[in-house]
């Protein structure tokens, strides 16, 4: 789960790293309001999860505060790559000598975290590495024997950083292991971190991605930091985050008309590829993870049902864990609870199969054992008119 | 003789009391699996499905002499009682749990490694040696007992896969589920390892999807020289970049992970590809002639 900037900041702080004087603004005329307490020059910057948010237009520069109504109307409501913006943070804009880079990741070849430094900035560390292999440093950290601030001490030392910058850029190395270790980070990382023109360092943005399987750990946290008000009650990202809330662990909508539910991650991407091949096209895709009740096959059948131009909904179930019989007590309630001329084709194998296929079939609803079968059904019911 | 696991082999079920646990349980025990004890903390002294239940892996160990565990432990304590088991000396700990945190999943893994105890998992449906025995969740109606070994991370994918082949008259020795990821503690090449030396097993198929490098491991370990057949195919073909396909390892990331890029490596390393379970007992026979 990827936080919003603003949030990650707010982390960044209650840790001891250095961020800009800034604060939250839903309508441009709390951006103006902001501006009585912050004093221009202002930066304006999109609250927006999708990455290449400077490139889409959605961090803008503000001089003085006539321009700050523009350009806050501006950027709220921008959409950056099919997200619409819907809140602005808007800081000081400092005087900036150097750019560098912090981070601390999963090895996931290695099983380990590890901190990641670079004397260059402002750049997606990929493209660092790639372009200037020697200007990254890497520390990989044992598990189990945890982190040492002298690793910290060491990244800055490899990254070129001399006497007193060597202390400022380890304490925030410090700072931002204690968030990774905390809160069950995936990612935490500063990029830009600023080196000011009075030799002062400051986190100008921060991204912070917890682990999904820790969200049990996590509720504090998440029901302590700031939140946006929730989205509108339509469009995709109320789609989104209401599939989460309904308990569906993946949801994906794509540009086709063939909706697909699964039971199984590889066997979903599978039902995906074959579909796919007989050139058929996707619209929504949802699978459902281990452990599903009839209740959740209920509500994920409502979520890929709702969504405009599915022409047909595909369900491929073939359960170890997941039991057939309650599957098809999910689907037989769905449609006993709201009936749809869309056509459903479902494939049915695994525990509880004769059980399952017993259930459907007393409901006059037909199913497939084979899986190609039911992927050449779903694609030429797609394409009849 | 199969891999991991088979007739015999003395199984211990950690959270043998839980709803999924005892479910499961009474199937393996139908199965064939030979399960001398099982463990809840809190549950000591019952029998649960004509099985003794101790309070401790340590307790169990030392009355009924385990060889392997399965712990239906969920998430958040999976990895504390992996490490019960690890640290009384099984030699295969299978973690069903799907949601443990990835920080716990690291300290579970080192530990394992230095113990020399492997561990298939987390995320996983187990491993299953058709007609010997199954340490998991698998619905082995569709699995029957031949001489083909399959390596899946998905479990959903390794069912459909062994449903293909019992269909066309194609048994299989041991199927292992790596689990969802993005780390593994056994992968395809330690099964790849292990199939080598089966006499039981004349092929092996890998089924692998996006994301993650174990595919690419596996192909490294294939072109240095593998003796028997392996097909291959990987899933995730059609899937959008920067989304995570159901399981936490398969995303494809800056362009790393593609569907494509592990079925070059693995074509380049000698395998043959399948673009769908169907198509993999043909490739099967061809090579076996």
């Amino acid at each position: 789960m990827q936080l919003f900037e603003f949030q990650a900041k707010q982390i960044l702080k209650e840790n001891g790293i250095p961020i800009p004087k800034g604060r939250l603004a839903l309508t441009a005329e709390k951006a103006i309001q902001i501006s009585r307490d912050i004093h221009p020059p202002l930066v304006v910057k999109a609250q927006v999860l999708t990455g290449g948010r400077g490139l889409a237009g959605g961090v803008k520069f503000c001089a003085n505060p006539n321009e700050l109504t523009n350009v806050a109307s501006q950027v709220l409501g921008m959409n950056v790559k099919g997200e619409k913006t819907r809140a602005l943070l808007i800081e000081e804009k400092l005087d900036v000598a150097r750019e560098i880079y912090a981070a601390i990741t999963w090895d996931y070849p290695n099983n380990c975290p590890t901190l990641i430094g670079s004397s260059r900035g402002g750049v997606d560390i990929e493209t660092v590495a790639n372009e200037h292999p020697r200007d990254v440093a890497r520390k990989r950290i044992d598990p189990c024997d945890g982190f040492s601030a002298y690793q910290a001490r060491e990244l800055a030392t490899d990254i070129g950083l001399k006497g007193p910058e060597v202390v400022q850029y380890s304490t925030i190395v410090s700072g931002l292991w204690s968030i990774f270790e905390k809160h069950d980070a995936e990612l935490v990382e500063i990029n830009p971190l600023a080196v000011l023109r009075d030799g002062s360092f400051v986190a100008l943005d921060a991204k912070l991605s917890l682990d999904d399987k820790s969200a049990s750990r996590q509720s504090n946290l998440l029901n302590r930091i700031e939140q946006l008000p929730s989205c509108p009650r339509e469009g995709l990202e109320f789609r989104r985050s209401d599939a989460k809330t309904l308990g569906i662990p993946t949801y994906i909508e794509m540009e086709g008309d063939i909706g697909v539910i699964a039971d199984g991650a590889g066997s979903g991407m599978l039902t995906l590829d074959l579909v796919t091949d007989l050139g058929g096209k996707i619209r929504v895709y949802c699978e459902m993870g281990g452990e599903i009740t009839p209740e959740l096959m209920e509500n994920t059948m409502l979520a890929a049902l709702r969504v405009d131009n599915v022409r047909v909904l595909l369900i491929n179930l073939i359960g170890g864990l997941n039991r057939m019989d309650e599957m098809a007590q999910g689907i037989t309630n769905y449609l006993a609870k709201r009936p749809t001329k869309t056509p459903i084709v479902v494939r049915m194998s695994g525990t509880k199969q004769n059980e399952g296929r017993a259930i459907l079939s007393a409901k006059g609803i037909g199913f497939f054992d084979n899986l190609y079968e039911a992927v050449k059904r779903s694609a030429s019911l797609s394409r009849d008119d | 003789m199969a891999i991991l696991v088979d007739k015999g082999t003395r199984v211990l079920v950690q959270g043998i009391t839980g709803k999924i646990g005892s479910f499961q349980t009474r199937i393996m025990i139908d199965y064939g699996t030979n399960v001398v004890a099982g463990v809840t903390p809190g549950k000591g002294a019952q029998t649960y499905n004509g099985v003794p239940v101790f309070d401790s892996v340590r307790q169990a160990a030392d009355a009924t002499k385990p060889e392997v565990s399965i712990c239906f432990v969920p998430g958040p304590f999976a990895s504390d009682a992996a490490m019960e088991a690890i640290d009384a000396g099984l030699r295969l700990v299978v973690v069903l749990a799907e949601a443990v945190p990835i920080s716990d999943t690291a300290k579970m893994l080192a530990h394992a490694s230095e113990h020399n105890t492997a561990v298939i998992g987390p995320d996983t449906s187990g491993v299953i040696s058709p007609g010997r025995s199954k340490l998991g969740v698998q619905p082995h109606q569709l699995f029957t007992e031949g001489r083909v070994g399959i390596i899946s991370r998905s479990g959903a994918l390794s069912y459909e896969t062994a449903k293909t082949l019992t269909e066309n008259g194609i048994g299989q020795s041991t199927v292992v589920g790596l689990g969802g990821g993005p780390m593994w503690g056994f992968t395809h090449r330690k099964a790849l390892q292990m199939f080598r030396e089966d006499r039981d097993t004349d092929a092996v198929v890998l089924l692998g999807e996006i994301g993650g490098h174990i595919e690419e491991e596996a192909a490294v370990y294939i072109k240095s020289g593998y003796a028997k057949p392996v097909v291959a195919l990987v899933v995730g073909r059609s899937a959008p970049p920067g989304q995570k396909m159901g399981h936490a390892g398969a995303i494809i990331q800056q362009g790393r992970g593609s569907a494509q890029g592990k079925i070059t490596a693995l074509r380049d390393a000698g395998a043959l590809i399948a673009k769908s379970p169907e198509e993999i007992p043909a490739l099967i026979r061809k090579e076996l002639k």
